[in-house]
């Protein structure tokens, strides 16, 4: 039953929504923040560019960012205000790298009216108080003593109840706000008021202007010694100040809702409009006066919702609608006219407004492709989860037991040979002068042996390990050089070797450790040890490249690793692993500047270990699951970058973030044997061993989630995906700007499911809009349709009347009308059902039926319907029953009744909740997202004893996520695996207007209370960021009331147990009462859901 | 017509002066910072939680000219104390009526 649900998101929030630039970190550093609604982002200006320093939680949607410098400080503090009415101040501590607490509280009032068009939250510029717009009617102050300390808040009553903006005027003596206001015949005025803090009043202030551009929207502060303000309207730019001076200029018509000032006068300002049309604002001014303004086309951004000149010329452009950009201001236009170069993209989904689940490989893992971006920044962006290797080319070769690569000299870039080994010969592969891969011998190589280990070494010699010798082999002449060979009885099991040394284990528990010097192999040192060797590992890992002081040896019997030191071979460190399973393989790394111990057990677990590469010191033990079959490590590099490849029934990169090791599966199904293949014609390749078939390829970037954009230029509203036909289809519109008047193009597309090729476009009707698309076969009928649902929205009217549904067929790659149907509404939603249709039309159900004509031709014939909704905007099936998403009044249950060919009512949920998204977790359990940011789940009470209590759904779950979702679906990003308990897990993904993807997991009961004990642990060691509180965040809560969060687990907050430190973990598992590699494996592996 | 262009202002010259700029068909960058965890206190100092002021703005107004209007009469109690000053005590009825009630006690 899935009552208890896990939230956890898989893709942060990318959507921004503020920023801003100052001395945060230091005195001396300048930084960009970022909010994008729950997060903000650190970055430090830095001469390779914005450097990323933290990304920070915040237990709130973020309303107002500001940074501000108190009297007498040295760096700037951060205010942040939440929607639900908290705040803080922030203060950066560069000594703790800390950020401390300066203030906090609430300034939410019982009685008031939120208001209409946004929270305003402003800063005096000389730091006298605080000022903040969160009710019509009401303007909040918070007062600065003397010492830059806030003191207790008042209200003050503002007369202008339509407010637009508000900001602090610069150097006026008292406290001055301008408020941009639209009275009740719309018209559009700006005044002034100053605040009197010994009164808590407002003063009439020094001027004001009155019938300004009816869109006039935000107001720009000038500071002093210009002074005034700015007012940005559709069709004019005003500047206006306290001595009467009124200047204007007329605009293309054009929606700015972003600017950033260039100047510390305030002489040019950077303006962004809904176009992503950037330009340049200048007031020509002389003897402090401003004499004029002037506009100045700069070039083509991302549609700005903030931007902040940082540096020299570059401007960072955050975004809203499609990805936040770095540019530069070029002093000389490009061939297109345009001052504005691209220095970087950031990636942002935000808006989804849609998604589907693509699991192209039939593995239970999911691509999610989403229509994220809106007006010209549309796009469709894959997401997928794990990292991709591309293949190049293949042979088929059978039983391959070792792979190794070699370069033809020591001092090469690029390796040439391949050595694959078979159980009884060695074959060796070579690039030949074109790049291919073609069969060659070495000749000082035993080719009639199974290789056991291969490396270049120093001296321009190549190292073989066999069974029975050691050899060396010249590059140049590729004869034989020198050979040590094992001695009878004794022959060699494992080994391993670097560019000097060679560490042989032989039966016996021998273990033989030779060196390279002066071309000879020399035995150093032979010891013998209690039990027999399972591997080893000589990965040099310290200062020197060509020679480690530390060798790692994994034991059968007492199922352990030691850390020996070299030349002596002397113990350094033994650690139990317990257990009965062997270690198979065992490595020593250095990744992002840490090193480590990986040992791989034969059962797919791997434990990991910080090595202290002086002292061969082993701690911070952890262990994970990574597949159910002996796993092989080897170290490959990718741009640069050391990472750990895991071979094994499920291939796994092991690489480090943030000096943090992470885990990312491989998009292959078995992989026995890798090594790195760097080669000249595929830079950075890795040559792959799988059952049969010997291929080389490149890797994906190595992170968690992978993203690909394909940009439309226009805004896509609804997707499907149609396996049959392989093609994806989706709702999409063009927005047209002529300087007369605005319109939308919509089209219905289709693409390639593999490719993203365009292959077919349906032109909608003028003012017929996409409302809904799905993938459906019907009854008696074995061909596949796409259906779509649409609605005409028709200027003159409140809510559409008419809309249509169009099935098409794919045929040759192209959409095909089949059939069209009117209807008396806008199709909010379709749903494939019972072998019919299904249609949610403005406050109706009504299913359809599939009717053969006499004429060999298709209808779809109405059957029965349901009424009694405000609007029926999502509906969801399973089986018979039909759960209904409302716009106002939440969710309700139907029931199809066959035999009486009828839809009716079972239950609902009497909440008045104005649903977002709706979707069916199981046969009882529904779960829908609502407008105030919350989800909740409802059950059925199909066996409750009375009509009244059947015909209620119990709302079982509440829970405040923070985001606005818009769609629901069951998937998953990573693989399901069959014989894995976390496999099991149902889950489903949902994806929100700030560009988060996240899971819900429905959990086991038992596993629920276990987490739940560890979420209330957790709270009381990891703090919220400025003293805001978890509890209240998570409380489900609108406009009618606030309860506590139930049923749900924050999955974010969990998870983050992964990042505390050592001593901290163990703090919190003894709070548990579990071990703490217990209680890291359990969470570790909940990381695995998404 | 001097241009608007250039002079752009800056804090640290060396600031974005080795950028390469990212080529225009790469995908856009996806990267995250390190996650800050607060594992340190986050109370703020004493007497910075702040709270609003939970007088009723009416009501504020209300007692602002009550007490205008009170100004002047604070003069009032000069003039009347002489008349307190005149007024008889009622001794004896007290102890009149003490009396009796003593002696009904005794008996």
């Amino acid at each position: 039953m899935s009552v208890w649900n896990y939230v956890v998101t898989a893709h942060k929030p990318t959507s921004v929504t503020h920023s801003c630039v100052g001395n945060f970190t230091g005195p001396n550093q300048l930084n960009l923040i970022v909010a994008k609604c729950t997060r903000i982002e650190i970055h430090l200006l830095t001469p390779q560019g914005l450097q990323p320093m933290i990304d920070v939680p915040i237990y709130g949607r973020i309303a107002t960012l500001e940074l501000f410098r108190p009297h007498n400080e040295t760096q700037d503090f951060l205010f942040i205000a939440t929607e639900r009415y908290k705040f803080c101040v922030l203060q950066w501590d560069g000594e703790k790298s800390e950020l401390l607490t300066r203030a906090m509280g609430d300034v939410s009032d019982r009685i008031g009216r939120p208001t209409d068009n946004g929270q305003i939250g402003i800063i005096d510029p000389d730091c006298r108080l605080i000022g903040l717009h969160l009710y019509d009617g009401l303007f909040k102050v918070i007062p600065f003593d003397n010492k830059g300390q806030l003191k207790e808040a008042f209200n003050i009553r503002l007369e202008e109840l339509q407010v637009l903006d508000i900001k602090f005027l610069y150097g006026c003596v008292k406290p001055t706000i301008v408020v941009l206001y639209q009275d009740n015949k719309d018209a559009r005025h700006v005044k002034t008021y100053e605040v009197a803090l010994k009164d808590k009043d407002f003063v009439e202030g020094p001027w004001s202007q009155n019938n300004l551009d009816n869109g006039a929207g935000l107001l720009i502060p000038v500071p002093a010694p210009l002074g005034g303000v700015i007012i940005i309207g559709e069709e004019t730019i005003v500047y206006c100040n306290a001595n009467s001076t009124f200047r204007a200029i007329p605009i293309k018509q054009s929606i700015i809702r972003a600017y950033g000032r260039v100047d510390p006068d305030g002489s040019r300002y950077l303006l962004g409009d809904n176009a992503g049309i950037l330009h340049l604002l200048v007031l020509t001014h002389e003897r402090e006066r401003v004499t004029g303004l002037k506009i100045e086309y700069l070039g083509e951004t991302s549609i700005a919702s903030s931007i902040s000149y940082l540096d020299n010329g570059v401007v960072y452009v955050g975004s809203r609608f499609g990805d936040s950009q770095l540019v530069k201001l070029n002093l000389q236009a490009d061939p297109n006219g345009s001052y504005v170069e691209v220095l970087e993209r950031y990636v942002n989904l935000g808006p989804i407004v849609d998604f589907c689940v693509v699991d192209l490989d039939r593995q239970g893992q999911g691509q999610v492709v989403t229509c994220s971006g809106a007006f010209k920044d549309g796009s469709l962006r894959v997401v997928r989860n794990g990292i991709g290797i591309n293949e190049q080319a293949s042979v088929e070769l059978q039983g391959i037991k070792g792979l190794w690569s070699l370069k033809s000299s020591f001092n090469d870039p690029y390796d040439m040979y391949l050595v694959v080994s078979f159980i009884s010969e060695t074959r060796f592969l070579a690039m030949n002068m074109e790049d291919e891969l073609e069969e060659t011998e070495i000749e000082g190589f035993d080719a009639q042996t199974q290789t056991l280990f291969c490396q270049n070494a120093i001296n321009d010699l190549l190292i073989q390990v066999t069974a029975n010798s050691v050899r060396l082999v010249s590059c140049t002449s590729r004869e034989l050089v020198d050979q040590w060979n094992a001695p009878e009885g004794f022959s060699v099991n494992v080994a391993s070797a670097n560019a000097s040394q060679v560490l042989l284990a032989t039966g016996g528990g021998h273990l033989v450790y030779l060196e390279i010097k002066d071309s000879k192999l020399v035995e150093v040192k032979h010891i013998q040890l209690e039990h027999e060797i399972s591997c080893v590992d000589l990965n040099p890992i310290g200062e020197n490249p060509q020679y480690s002081s530390l060798a790692a040896v994994g034991m059968w019997t007492d199922i352990s690793v030691r850390i020996l030191s070299l030349p002596d071979l002397e113990l350094i460190r033994k650690e139990n692993l317990g257990g009965e399973i062997v270690p198979r393989s065992v490595l020593l790394c250095t990744l992002e500047g840490v090193s480590y111990l990986l040992c791989a057990l034969g059962d797919g677990h791997l434990f990991s270990f910080l090595l202290n590469a002086s002292t061969g010191e082993l701690t911070d033990r952890k262990k994970v699951s990574l597949g159910t079959q002996p796993i092989s490590l080897r170290t490959f590099s990718s741009k640069g970058t050391t990472h750990v490849f895991a071979s094994s029934d499920r291939p796994t990169v092991i690489y480090s973030s943030n000096k943090k090791l992470l885990y990312s599966n491989v998009n292959l199904k078995e992989v026995n044997h890798m090594c790195p293949f760097n080669t000249a014609a595929i830079p950075d390749s890795l040559a792959i061993a799988k059952e049969g078939e010997l291929s080389i390829g490149t890797i994906d970037d190595i992170q968690k989630l992978h993203i690909r954009t394909i940009p439309l230029n226009e805004q896509a509203r609804r997707i499907c995906h149609q396996e049959q036909s392989r093609t994806l289809a989706f709702c999409s519109f063009k927005h047209n700007q002529t300087s007369i008047e605005e319109s939308e193009t919509h089209f219905v597309r289709l693409l390639d499911h593999q490719t993203f090729e365009f292959l077919s476009i349906y032109q909608l009707d003028q003012y017929e809009h996409g409302c809904s698309i799905i993938s459906c076969s019907f009854s008696d009928d074995n061909n596949v349709y796409y259906c779509v649902g649409t609605a005409y929205v028709l200027p003159e009217e409140n809510e559409p009347s008419k809309g249509r549904i169009l099935v098409f067929a794919v045929e040759d790659g192209r959409l095909q009308l089949i059939v069209e149907k009117e209807t008396k509404g806008a199709v909010y939603s379709l749903n494939a059902f019972n072998g019919k249709l299904l249609a949610a039309i403005n406050q109706k159900i009504q299913l359809y039926k599939w009717m053969l004509r006499e004429d060999g031709s298709h209808e779809l014939q109405s059957e029965c319907g349901h009424h009694g909704h405000i609007l029926a905007l999502y509906t969801q099936t399973r089986g018979d029953f039909i759960v209904v998403g409302d716009l106002m009044k939440s969710i309700s249950l139907l029931v199809y009744k066959h035999e009486e060919s009828a839809i009716e009512e079972l239950a609902r949920d009497y909440n008045a909740n104005w649903m977002s998204a709706v979707e069916m977790l199981d046969d009882e359990i529904y779960i829908g997202a609502e407008n105030n940011y919350n989800i909740f789940t409802v059950r059925k009470n199909s066996d409750a004893a009375t009509d009244e209590e059947r015909g209620r759904l119990e709302v079982v779950g509440e829970y405040h996520l923070g985001e606005f979702v818009n769609r629901l679906r069951h998937g998953s990003l990573v693989m399901r695996l069959p014989d894995s308990e976390m496999g099991q897990i149902p889950t489903v993904i949902f994806g929100t207007i700030n560009g988060v993807i996240g899971i819900i997991a429905s959990l086991p009961h038992e596993q629920y209370v276990f987490l739940e004990k560890l979420q209330s642990t957790l709270v009381k060691f990891i703090k919220g960021v400025g003293n805001l509180s978890h509890e209240q965040w998570r409380s489900f809560h609108n406009d009618k009331k606030t309860s506590e969060a139930r049923n749900f687990l924050d999955g974010d907050l969990i998870e983050s147990f992964l990042d505390l430190s050592r001593n901290k973990m163990e703090e919190v598992a003894k709070g548990m009462g579990v071990p703490v590699e217990e209680l890291s494996k359990r969470v570790e592996e909940l990381t695995r859901l998404h | 017509m001097e241009s608007s262009l250039g002079g752009w202002p800056s804090y640290n010259p060396q600031n974005f002066s080795q950028v390469v700029p990212a080529d225009p068909s790469a995908q856009p960058l996806n990267v995250v910072p390190a996650t800050y965890i607060a594992t340190h206190r986050t109370d703020p100092p004493p007497g910075q939680v702040i709270t609003t002021d939970p007088k009723n703005i009416l009501l504020r107004h209300f007692y602002q000219k009550s007490e205008e209007k009170l100004r002047p009469k604070r003069a009032a109690p000069d003039n009347l104390t002489p008349q307190n000053n005149g007024k008889q005590p009622r001794g004896p009825l007290s102890d009149g009526g003490g009396s009796q009630a003593t002696a009904s006690g005794r008996s």
